[in-house]
């Protein structure tokens, strides 16, 4: 495969490759590269942070005194910020390079957002496991999910009164998209999914005396339809699968949609939805490597800070100051902006995201100031708040790893070196800029060609 | 460039701004900016206490709720004979006492959301209770009528939801000097040298450049706007004090913003809420005031409207910890100099009707309030920038 496509390859389907790793796949052909990372992602390694003992306290929470409510919120915080770190670690040096990228692009798709740091780590492993799986089964392990139900109010959805929060997302957001179902499919269905709840382990569990076993008429079919039949019925209906082509499509390939690619996939992926088919049909399709597709999409925040690591990488001694860049950038892992997600592409960049973005190479290698203060949760007390705004200038106490950069970037030339860093084509304005930047030292060099609008894109 | 230089350029700001085609253009537009309105916004974040802030010491209810942290009627600055502010509000009594200040009570929204995100979102957005919008309102505003990104400036380090238009965003300024050196980089500068107007045409590549050359015009525009004027009005040394500080720095030296945001955190006050409440109402109070005094002293306060609001008020039944839960309605105040009603705008908070959380009905859609300031006061179509009609308020 050309040079070129193996980088695409890695930047979409994983998270970027850097020189040394990249000169091991040089002489293979698509199907071998393409097989390759299929089976690097075989394996699905869960993320292990907190323990079910870290959060047994909260079955007696009501008679614990206010100083142990404490203690087990902050400790519960604590391990939030931990696993934010752990998954940026997965996606920085990822082994299952293919799987990581899927449940990147997951979490944005069944968006939630917990509270409980166990249920969280659940649901982070949840998408991992089924990341390249049964979309059907995926879709029903979520529903399942602690974190989804108390998301979504499925756990207030009782027969008596029936919550349809979480019945009109799952049509909306997780399989049909809007306007593909009526307002009645959402109540029928919403009596379907009643009585549903979890233990605090995370397991599932119906609670009976809520459940509506009564029939239900959903699509134009009449039955006593417990949840997973719902699901089931849903996934009959090939918008699902246009639906979730289309998604995909936007962010693998391009976010302008090209209905005879959709045409295509839709085939390949309905009515077996299976993932890993899907997605090895667009790697070995030829479009996935059309010009139009390359170096044409912004990098999500993720993306721009996991492709800095890529050139050297880079640790963060402070978790929190991750957490603050991230948030800063406007992706912050484990905290979706909505439920329907972060809307990507364009809307990464403003002004400020712009200018920080530019500068954010220059700042990572050279331990600049940043102001990252000034974000504060609404639970802080002002106090908290008033220390907050006070730590604005700080230096990023980072550790950047230069005998690495050293061993991949130190034997190239320019031109290898900008063929590495800037995927898009190069117009003849940025190929004179380029020409007149001095080729002293690699590491300047790379700073300087990652200072450019053009590596924003990938 | 080497290393070194490159290093040193990117942290000093030096020689004169290489300006493409495009931005002349853009900066040859005349805008007419004589005497037009401005809005600012004040976040209360966290959740203010709506019911120990505008408090209605006349009623037993209240009193029977809250045993511990109700405010009582000798220290309670009365505005009528049923509602007064509490003590630390007085900078804000007088401007009741002026006519310069509107209280609304009972604003908020069908099916009240009780997390701060969320309902945050919805106040941002304008939205209903169960839609989700990746814009702001006054993003929209910005779209349909703003021209460049500091035509709405949040006084913060980055920018809030309520600031993005789908088409064009706000910008966050906390502090014009370093952005100015920030976006003076000579490093940038050499980019947008070697940078023709044509690349603007491409999709995602064309928006970075244009997204670049705007920062880089309004860093400049408003460095060199707002340095004309310095403040001479003292302000308290706190977060909010100093936001407004800057941002009288834009209104009194003219540049061309038409909105301002600001925030202050800390009232998610769940425990202790006495002394907690006690201080941020001080810091709000004092900040106001000397942002009035300076706007006044500049002749500035007839173009300016102030609207406070927070993302929900508490729920009435104080909780065990001496604070409040989240709840529902809360009161929003607006101050500006030429209300058509100030005072008390409509009914206290009925506390024997309450929802089955034990929280306030809100009597009063904030959009209503939206509507009331794009139409009125900002004289822009609000329907366009709200999606829908909304019913106008009489305060402007």
């Amino acid at each position: 495969m050309k040079p070129k496509h193996i980088r695409h390859l890695y930047s979409r389907g994983g998270f970027g490759i850097n020189p040394k790793d990249f000169s091991k796949l040089q002489q293979k052909s698509k199907k071998q590269l393409v097989n390759q990372l299929f089976e690097t992602s075989k394996n699905s390694t869960p993320v292990k942070i907190a323990s079910f003992n870290d959060i047994k306290k909260y079955k007696d929470f009501r008679n614990l005194n206010a100083d142990e409510k404490r203690e087990l919120q902050k400790l519960n915080r604590k391990k939030i910020i931990e696993l934010n770190v752990a998954w940026i670690d997965r996606i920085f040096n990822p082994n299952e390079i293919l799987r990581e990228r899927m449940t990147l692009f997951w979490a944005n798709h069944f968006v939630c957002k917990a509270q409980n740091i166990f249920h969280i780590q659940q649901f982070n492993n949840i998408l991992r496991k089924n990341a390249l799986g049964n979309f059907g089964d995926f879709v029903k392990e979520v529903s399942k999910s602690a974190s989804m139900i108390k998301y979504l109010n499925a756990k207030q959805n009782k027969k008596q009164s029936p919550n349809e929060n979480f019945a009109r997302e799952l049509m909306e957001l997780f399989t049909l998209g809007v306007g593909n179902y009526s307002e009645k499919d959402i109540k029928e269905s919403a009596k379907a999914f009643t009585g549903w709840n979890h233990k605090l382990n995370g397991d599932f569990i119906l609670r009976e005396r809520h459940h509506d076993f009564g029939e239900k008429e959903f699509f134009n079919k009449k039955g006593n339809f417990n949840g997973e039949d719902i699901i089931d019925i849903i996934l009959e209906q090939k918008q699902c699968a246009q639906f979730i082509c289309e998604k995909i499509y936007r962010y693998f390939v391009n976010t302008t949609i090209n209905t005879n690619h959709i045409n295509e996939m839709v085939r390949v992926f309905y009515p077996n939805y299976n993932i890993e088919k899907l997605m090895r049909f667009i790697f070995m399709s030829k479009w996935f490597y059309n010009e139009e597709n390359i170096g044409t999409k912004i990098k999500s925040p993720i993306d721009l800070l996991a492709g800095i690591n890529n050139v050297a990488p880079y640790k963060f001694k402070s978790k929190k100051q991750l957490l603050y860049l991230q948030k800063r950038l406007g992706q912050q892992l484990l905290n979706p902006i909505n439920v329907a997600g972060w809307e990507g592409g364009q809307s990464w960049i403003d002004t400020n995201t712009l200018m920080l973005r530019l500068k954010l190479p220059a700042i990572l290698f050279n331990n600049a100031v940043i102001s990252l203060a000034g974000i504060s949760e609404f639970e802080d007390t002002y106090e908290q708040y008033l220390k907050n705004r006070k730590r604005r200038k700080s230096y990023l106490k980072i550790e950047v790893n230069e005998t690495e950069f050293n061993s991949n970037y130190s034997n190239l030339n320019a031109l290898q070196i900008q063929q590495h860093l800037l995927s898009g084509k190069l117009s003849e304005d940025a190929k004179v800029l380029l020409s007149n930047i001095a080729f002293d030292k690699p590491k300047d060099y790379c700073l300087q060609l990652m200072s450019l609008p053009e590596y924003q894109l990938c | 460039m080497k290393r070194r230089e490159f290093l040193k350029n990117s942290a000093l700001a030096s020689s004169l701004f290489y300006v493409p085609s495009f931005v002349n253009a853009f900066n040859n537009l005349n805008l007419n900016l004589a005497g037009y309105k401005r809005l600012v916004i004040v976040q209360l974040s966290g959740g203010n206490d709506g019911l120990n802030t505008v408090v209605p010491y006349r009623n037993d209810i209240y009193y029977k709720n809250r045993p511990t942290i109700s405010q009582k009627g000798n220290n309670i600055l009365k505005l009528n004979d049923e509602l007064g502010l509490h003590k630390n509000l007085a900078p804000i009594k007088n401007l009741y006492d002026k006519g310069y200040l509107s209280i609304i009570n009972n604003v908020g929204y069908p099916n009240p959301n009780r997390s701060h995100f969320r309902s945050t979102d919805i106040w941002h957005t304008a939205s209903n209770s169960d839609q989700y919008l990746n814009s702001g309102w006054l993003g929209r505003y910005l779209d349909s009528y703003g021209k460049t990104p500091h035509n709405a400036i949040e006084v913060d380090d980055s920018l809030s939801l309520v600031m993005k238009g789908n088409k064009l965003n706000g910008m966050a300024i906390q502090d014009a000097k370093q952005l100015f050196n920030n976006a003076q980089d000579p490093y940038f500068k050499k980019v947008l040298e070697h940078h023709n107007d044509q690349h603007l045409s491409e999709h995602n590549l064309g928006y970075l450049y244009k997204t670049m050359i705007a920062a880089e015009n309004s860093a400049k525009y408003i460095y060199n706007k707002s340095k004309t004027y310095k403040s001479t009005q003292e302000y308290p040394n706190n977060p909010l004090g100093n936001q407004l500080k800057t941002a009288a720095e834009f209104i009194n030296s003219g540049v061309d913003c038409k909105v301002l945001y600001t925030s202050l955190g800390g009232f998610d006050t769940h425990f202790n809420q006495i002394g907690r409440q006690e201080r941020l109402l001080s810091v709000y109070a004092e900040s106001i005031e000397a942002f009035v005094k300076d706007l006044e002293k500049n002749d500035t306060l007839k173009d300016t409207l102030i609207l406070t609001f927070s993302e929900f008020g508490r729920r009435v039944k104080q909780n065990a910890a001496n604070g409040t839960d989240h709840g529902t309605a809360n009161n929003v105040f607006i101050i500006g100099k030429n209300l058509k009603k100030n005072g008390i705008y409509n009914e206290m908070p009925n506390l024997s009707d309450l929802d089955e959380n034990g929280d306030l009905k809100y009597s009063v859609d904030f959009r209503r309030i939206y509507a009331t300031i794009l139409k009125n006061w900002m004289q822009v179509d609000d329907k366009t920038i709200l999606n829908k009609t909304f019913k106008p308020l009489t305060f402007l």
